[in-house]
């Protein structure tokens, strides 16, 4: 999966998150401050990531760090997914 | 030792003396000790001294950062003013209703677009960042100018925002004995330790956010301050960073944690305490947390803003009195009425009012309101109809039917929101659900989140509740919308809805509507 397929199906995710259009989305957008999620709806993504793409978390690697921008967090999903394939 | 607190600083006073190098409040990295967060109160309320504030003035704050505004409330309070403390995102048409109906002097925020609409209705204007920083900076002891007389404890010390179903967001006032008992009483019922670490995930603008910086300062223990990004999906490995050892909850944050401890091999290894308010918690989250977290006691509770807490029930004492939300704090009292004002006997359904120490001044500027909802019996001594619907055991346990508003009438039949939502938790598979009450043409509406079919959670609620309380109508959506505190969301949950009529609604719920 590369970084466009990532924030494709992160744009996707948003969409039924946000329940409004969520296209074009650059690596520099911040999730709280440009997308307004909070707390709630960033664990929605989260759990809509986990049917579309099959995104599997360890709870105990999620940094708040990952989740400021989308750059940050197609990096996070990269090295989720990564893993994944290598474990 | 010195006297028991009077006034909402002389907390911080007392542990600053008990245990001055102890951590008070810590947030991203940050911490501050006993002893600081009172000389750093101390030179903020001298600063605010110095810009012309005075015993009984009023300040807004409305900012993210909860070390900033632990400093300003008791700041606030040595200086005899009263605090009110708004959500962040609290700005334009909100932050002017709040300007105009509570008359502050000083406006305390980070954002300059607060800045310009305090300018705008001649609030004066303070950043929060600055005038902390330069507090906690100094490294020099600063005293009051010695003023007038300072308040007493019948004296009001903070406005709390509450927003009403119909009309604009009112202030509830309280005085320092009000906040001094509340705080007391329930640190009676939840036994925080000194050595505990407190865990806050919500902000300082929901009430029971602002009293963990109480119930810190009365236990000694540490107050750490999640941020919004910390208590998201980071939230488990947040609390274990921290070392929390309780974490005050509502619903869609216990919902959380129990989603990502399904999804973990640990958990936060400390947590000995999990306190619930807000709205009832599913069965499902605190079996799935008593699973994950064998250590973890759970008490949930039940309250308002204008009593500031009414019932909590004693550790896990929820296995024991499954649907029961507590029993009153000690020292008050808890009754049942009807529509005419009787007293009822237990196991009837009526209105809960609340009497004691416990029970708040009023509401701010609203005579009649506050008539009618802190009524004084005898035309003397105050009790609070809560507008909560309820009965109570023979023991006196509390067991809430709903609000007043989350009360309606369908097919002749008066029902409780609170109930169908709670039937339909209990059916396996569904996370969460939300009643939309009947409005115009629409019958009631049930929305939920859940693994299995709309129409299989109207039969699975069959199990729990009277056929006649299932709504018809079922809708199956990925999440419910939230509101800054974590409630559901019924406004924006209808206008979801709305949005898509037809698509959601399920073929048998829709021949079961044709049928009526």
């Amino acid at each position: 999966m590369d970084r466009q397929n990532v924030v494709t199906a992160l744009e996707t995710a948003l969409t039924d998150v946000l329940e409004r259009p969520v296209t074009g989305l650059t690596g520099d957008v911040k999730l709280f401050d440009d997308l307004h999620l909070d707390s709630t709806t960033m664990l929605e993504m989260l759990m809509a990531l986990e049917d579309s793409i099959g995104l599997v978390v360890d709870p105990e690697d999620l940094d708040a760090d990952d989740f400021v921008s989308v750059d940050t967090f197609t990096d996070f999903v990269l090295r989720t997914q990564l893993e994944q394939v290598s474990a | 030792m010195g006297r028991t607190a009077q006034l909402l600083h002389e907390l911080l006073e007392s542990a600053a003396e008990r245990s001055p190098e102890s951590a008070a409040l810590s947030s991203q990295g940050r911490s501050l000790t006993y002893a600081e967060l009172a000389a750093a109160s101390t030179r903020t309320a001298a600063a605010l001294q110095r810009e012309g504030l005075r015993r009984g003035d009023r300040i807004v704050v409305t900012a993210a950062d909860g070390i900033g505004i632990a400093v300003l409330l008791y700041a606030a309070s040595r200086l005899g003013a009263v605090f009110s403390v708004l959500h962040e995102q609290v700005r334009g048409g909100p932050l002017e209703h709040v300007l105009r109906d509570c008359g502050p002097t000083l406006l305390v925020s980070d954002d300059p677009a607060a800045g310009r609409t305090a300018a705008e209705h001649g609030v004066r204007f303070l950043e929060l960042d600055e005038l902390v920083r330069s507090a906690l900076d100094a490294d020099t002891d600063e005293s009051l100018a010695p003023g007038g007389p300072s308040a007493l404890t019948v004296d009001p010390v903070s406005l709390i925002y509450t927003s009403g179903t119909t009309s604009l967001p009112k202030a509830v006032v309280s005085t320092h004995q009000q906040v001094l008992f509340a705080a007391s009483a329930i640190q009676e019922c939840l036994r925080y330790r000194s050595d505990d670490v407190v865990y806050c995930p919500l902000p300082l603008s929901f009430d029971y956010g602002l009293y963990q910086v109480y119930l810190a300062a009365l236990s000694g223990a540490r107050l750490h301050l999640g941020t919004v990004a910390e208590v998201g999906p980071p939230l488990l490995r947040s609390l274990e960073e921290a070392g929390a050892t309780v974490l005050p909850a509502v619903p869609s944050i216990a919902d959380r944690l129990a989603w990502l401890l399904r999804r973990s091999s640990s958990g936060p290894s400390r947590l000995r305490l999990l306190t619930n308010t807000g709205a009832a918690l599913s069965d499902t989250t605190m079996a799935a947390l008593r699973a994950a977290l064998p250590r973890l006691r759970i008490q949930v509770m039940y309250g308002l803003t204008e009593c500031k807490r009414t019932a909590i029930m004693p550790p896990d004492g929820d296995l024991d009195h499954p649907g029961s939300c507590g029993l009153p704090l000690p020292g008050t009292e808890v009754f049942v009425i009807d529509d005419d004002g009787s007293r009822l006997p237990p196991g009837q359904i009526g209105q809960f009012v609340v009497r004691g120490p416990n029970v708040m001044a009023g509401y701010w500027k609203r005579p009649e309101l506050t008539a009618e909802r802190f009524p004084r019996a005898e035309g003397l001594f105050p009790e609070l109809r809560t507008g909560d619907y309820g009965w109570l055991d023979k023991e006196g346990y509390l067991y809430f039917s709903g609000r007043r508003d989350d009360l309606y009438k369908e097919r002749g039949f008066r029902l409780s929101a609170t109930e169908v939502e709670a039937a339909a938790t209990r059916v396996d598979g569904v996370t969460s659900a939300a009643v939309l009450p009947p409005e115009g043409k629409r019958g009631a509406l049930l929305a939920v989140v859940a693994d299995i079919g709309a129409d299989e959670v109207r039969e699975g609620m069959r199990d729990h509740i009277e056929p006649f309380k299932i709504p018809r109508r079922c809708v199956r959506l990925d999440a419910l919308p939230t509101n800054g505190n974590g409630k559901v969301d019924r406004k924006k949950l209808a206008a979801l809805i709305e949005q898509a009529p037809a698509a959601p609604v399920t073929a048998e719920a829709s021949r079961a509507g044709l049928a009526h």
